[in-house]
């Protein structure tokens, strides 16, 4: 709970920090908020040809603004975990930025679509995933794992397991469901906060990038 | 500091494990007012709105256009928008204002100005004005028909044993979307074996849930979202327009719709334009009304949690209620989602609704053990049961429920597993063993019931959906298998879409599949004396709960 107390606070103060910065260039320029951070000049995310490939889809606010899931899980360890899933089931996994949403549905369809294999993963900085395929409706899913606040690390490299096993046309048993009524109680205004963030990071005009850890190292 | 001991048993209470954020208008964080909502205004010009609570029509955006062009009454907008908005609230309390007058005035005034309204009333007045605006005089509640494992058998028996303790309508939903035409079936048979005539939807992705109920799997649909600003409508890919189009596609089937909205959703996906809750809330009922649904699901729903953080958020709640039985639509008042966790803080939230009466007191009720509901726990579960029957039996108030018999449980939710495990094999579908039908009669949730082959249901669901099989294929395989009875209801469900009366606004069906609606029941409230009362046999009903003191017995 410390940890979840310290993480709502940073994201406030972080919102707080924007929101005083806009209100400065507004009164200063009389233009909207544009202290996002900019992906210009990263490599735009191609479409994928390797039928191996699982892409998948980070949120925009993806171990930059945001480092660690509304529960505290390092955003690191869950990629790490995801990736490692894909790779235990002889799968390639490519990893992106998506820019143009922060939905978590419309982030998994996106990365399903430039997936080689038509199986994307869309996980958003607070945790939420789904694994997606490229033919279903946006708001449909092979799996969807709503309650963020209920992950572990084994659930990721669950979701890499079974997003490959999707791929490889196996007959797929889903993750077994989890479930506290107690969450929204306990998380639902963090989650508010965080997607907040997640939301104002939203850049129409770059859509997807490729995103490598490296990427992210540089810029620490 | 050292610490009071008082103050160390106070902060361990468990509402001081709710989250609660003061007000932050600029993110959306504030319930009933806004310093940035707009003042209320109207202009019409050769007969349309040219401008709306301070907006010009080329500055609409489509929320604007959309609530101009079809949600208002231009030939009453004159007179209504000349009453006071305090006029208004005096007259909504006012025993000797029909509802009808009301709906009058409501339906020429502009969303800020029904914002401004609901302002001046504080929660009892709201209550009151919900006492006389809902729209069937006779009040119903919806359970929630859910369990961890998506097992169909599971559903049908607690649809059944939901059916009997009163609910008028059941919905359900997935733990893996892939199931819902399973889910859809068990619903639809177990909900006809605990009591006739119960109305059942499931709750999935927009065009699966159409096909559902094109298919008669279901009886009427109930997740039409629609939100309060642009940019949260567009992300969701939609529009106010393509939520009418969705509507008017399950009329032309005969089916029965409400729409869904809620504060606090603009807020969670970060989109509120600074606006009050209120304020956005009202924007999507006037959309509803726009698009000639009959009816809203509204009362923040799955927001909850952010609604309630805010101060007033609680009375944010009824008072959004209130704003869609004024506009005339039938209002399934949420409480379906657990939001606290103190057990009084849910209960007196709960009592809003409960009191005055609505059409769905809950939209809904668990009718599992809160583990087992998949829309994240429900305000009330099936643990509350006999909480809520003596909540009714203390204030002879009708909540739509009823205190049931052990034996009657068990042989409806054995009825309905036995129906389920027939049709089942009757289509071809995966196998129900009779331990699984025996483990789930007896069983409270998924925990005490056997693990089904997931991989082997979904592929079978797919099967059936390919080879089109639709609600007559059900009745047919109720009919031959010797559940005649039950084949019968279900066909008198599906003939429903054709006669098309339960369209009408809050229609549920008797037992006798018998519409009971605003329409040929319409709320006639009008101070003591009027109106519903609970009496008759419905009161006997209510008193005999068990565990009641025998005198004999001393």
């Amino acid at each position: 709970m410390e940890l979840n107390q310290e993480l709502i606070e940073r994201i406030t103060r972080l919102v707080i920090e924007k929101i005083n910065l806009q209100n400065e260039q507004s009164e200063a320029h009389g233009t909207p908020f544009t202290g996002k951070t900019s992906y210009a000049g990263y490599p735009v995310a191609k479409k994928g040809t390797n039928p191996k490939e699982v892409v998948v889809g980070v949120g925009p606010a993806f171990q930059r603004e945001i480092k660690k899931t509304i529960n505290g899980l390092s955003l690191d360890d869950v990629l790490k975990n995801i990736t490692a899933g894909i790779e235990e089931e002889g799968m390639i996994p490519r990893v992106v930025k998506i820019l143009k949403t922060s939905d978590v549905c419309f982030m998994a369809l996106e990365a399903a679509k430039i997936s080689g294999s038509g199986i994307g993963i869309g996980i958003q900085s607070k945790g939420t995933t789904v694994i997606h395929q490229k033919d279903l409706y946006p708001l449909s899913n092979l799996e969807l794992f709503s309650q963020a606040p209920l992950m572990t690390l084994k659930t990721y490299r669950a979701i890499g397991k079974n997003a490959a096993k999707y791929v490889k046309g196996e007959k797929v048993s889903p993750i077994e469901g989890v479930n506290d009524p107690m969450v929204r109680a306990n998380y639902q205004v963090k989650a508010a906060l965080m997607h907040i963030k997640e939301t104002e990071l939203v850049d129409v005009s770059i859509p997807m990038i490729e995103w490598r850890s490296e990427n992210e190292i540089s810029f620490r | 500091m050292k610490r009071s001991k008082r103050m160390e048993v106070l902060d361990g209470r468990p509402v001081n494990k709710d989250g609660f954020i003061n007000e932050w208008p600029e993110m959306g964080f504030v319930a009933m007012k806004s310093p940035y909502d707009p003042k209320p205004s109207i202009k019409v010009v050769d007969g349309v709105i040219v401008e709306l609570d301070g907006k010009k029509r080329d500055d609409f955006d489509f929320i604007d256009q959309f609530i101009a062009d079809y949600a208002i009454r231009i030939d009453r907008s004159l007179d209504s928008m000349a009453l006071s908005s305090l006029d208004i609230a005096r007259k909504i309390v006012d025993i000797n204002v029909s509802r009808k007058e009301i709906l009058k005035i409501v339906s020429g005034i502009t969303p800020a100005k029904m914002v401004e309204v609901i302002n001046y009333l504080n929660v009892v007045e709201m209550m009151m004005g919900m006492q006389k605006m809902r729209a069937r005089k006779t009040p119903a509640n919806q359970a929630h028909i859910t369990n961890l494992k998506d097992d169909p058998v599971q559903i049908a028996a607690d649809a059944a044993e939901g059916a009997l303790r009163g609910f008028r309508e059941e919905e359900t939903t997935v733990g893996i979307a892939r199931y819902a035409p399973f889910n859809a079936i068990a619903l639809l048979i177990g909900s006809q074996a605990g009591r006739r005539g119960v109305l059942t939807q499931c709750a999935v992705e927009e065009a699966t849930e159409l096909e559902l109920g094109i298919r008669g799997f279901t009886t009427y649909a109930e997740t039409m979202s629609v939100y309060g600003t642009e940019k949260v409508f567009v992300d969701g890919d939609d529009t106010p327009y393509s939520k009418a189009f969705l509507n008017s596609a399950y009329a032309s089937r005969g089916l029965k719709t409400r729409f869904t909205s809620g504060s606090g959703s603009e807020v969670l996906m970060g989109n509120a334009e600074k606006k009050s809750m209120l304020y956005l809330e009202t924007r999507c009922l006037y959309v509803t009304k726009g698009a000639g649904s009959q009816g809203i699901q509204n009362g923040s729903v799955s927001c909850i949690g952010v609604t309630a953080s805010v101060p007033a958020g609680i009375k944010e709640v009824i008072g959004e209620n209130l704003v869609a039985a004024l506009l005339g639509l039938e209002c399934a008042s949420s409480n379906d989602q657990s939001f606290t966790n103190s057990d009084m803080r849910r209960t007196a939230r709960t009592m809003l609704q409960f009191m005055p009466g609505t059409d769905f007191i809950f939209s809904g009720y668990a009718g599992e053990p809160n583990y087992d509901n998949l829309f994240a726990g429900s305000n009330f579960d099936a643990e509350d049961f006999d909480d809520y029957n003596v909540l009714q039996r203390d204030m002879q108030v009708d909540g739509g429920l009823k205190p049931v018999k052990e034996e009657d449980v068990i042989r409806v939710r054995s009825l309905a597993g036995k129906a389920v495990q027939a049709v089942f094999k009757y289509l071809g579908l995966t196998e129900i063993t009779d331990e699984q039908v025996e483990a789930v009669t007896y069983a409270h949730g998924s925990k005490e019931t056997l693990s089904r082959d997931v991989v082997a249901d979904l592929m079978a669901v797919e099967d059936m959906m390919k080879r089109g099989i639709t609600g007559v294929d059900i009745v047919k395989a109720l009919a031959e298998t010797g559940f005649e009875e039950l084949a019968e209801s279900i066909l008198n469900m599906l003939k429903q879409r054709v006669v098309g009366d339960y369209m009408q606004t809050s229609a549920i069906l008797d037992e006798n599949f018998k519409v009971n609606s605003g329409v040929n029941n319409p709320n006639d409230y009008m101070g003591p004396g009027t109106g519903y009362r609970v009496d008759g046999e419905r009161w006997e009903e209510i008193k005999r709960i068990p565990h009641i003191i025998d005198p004999n017995n001393f």
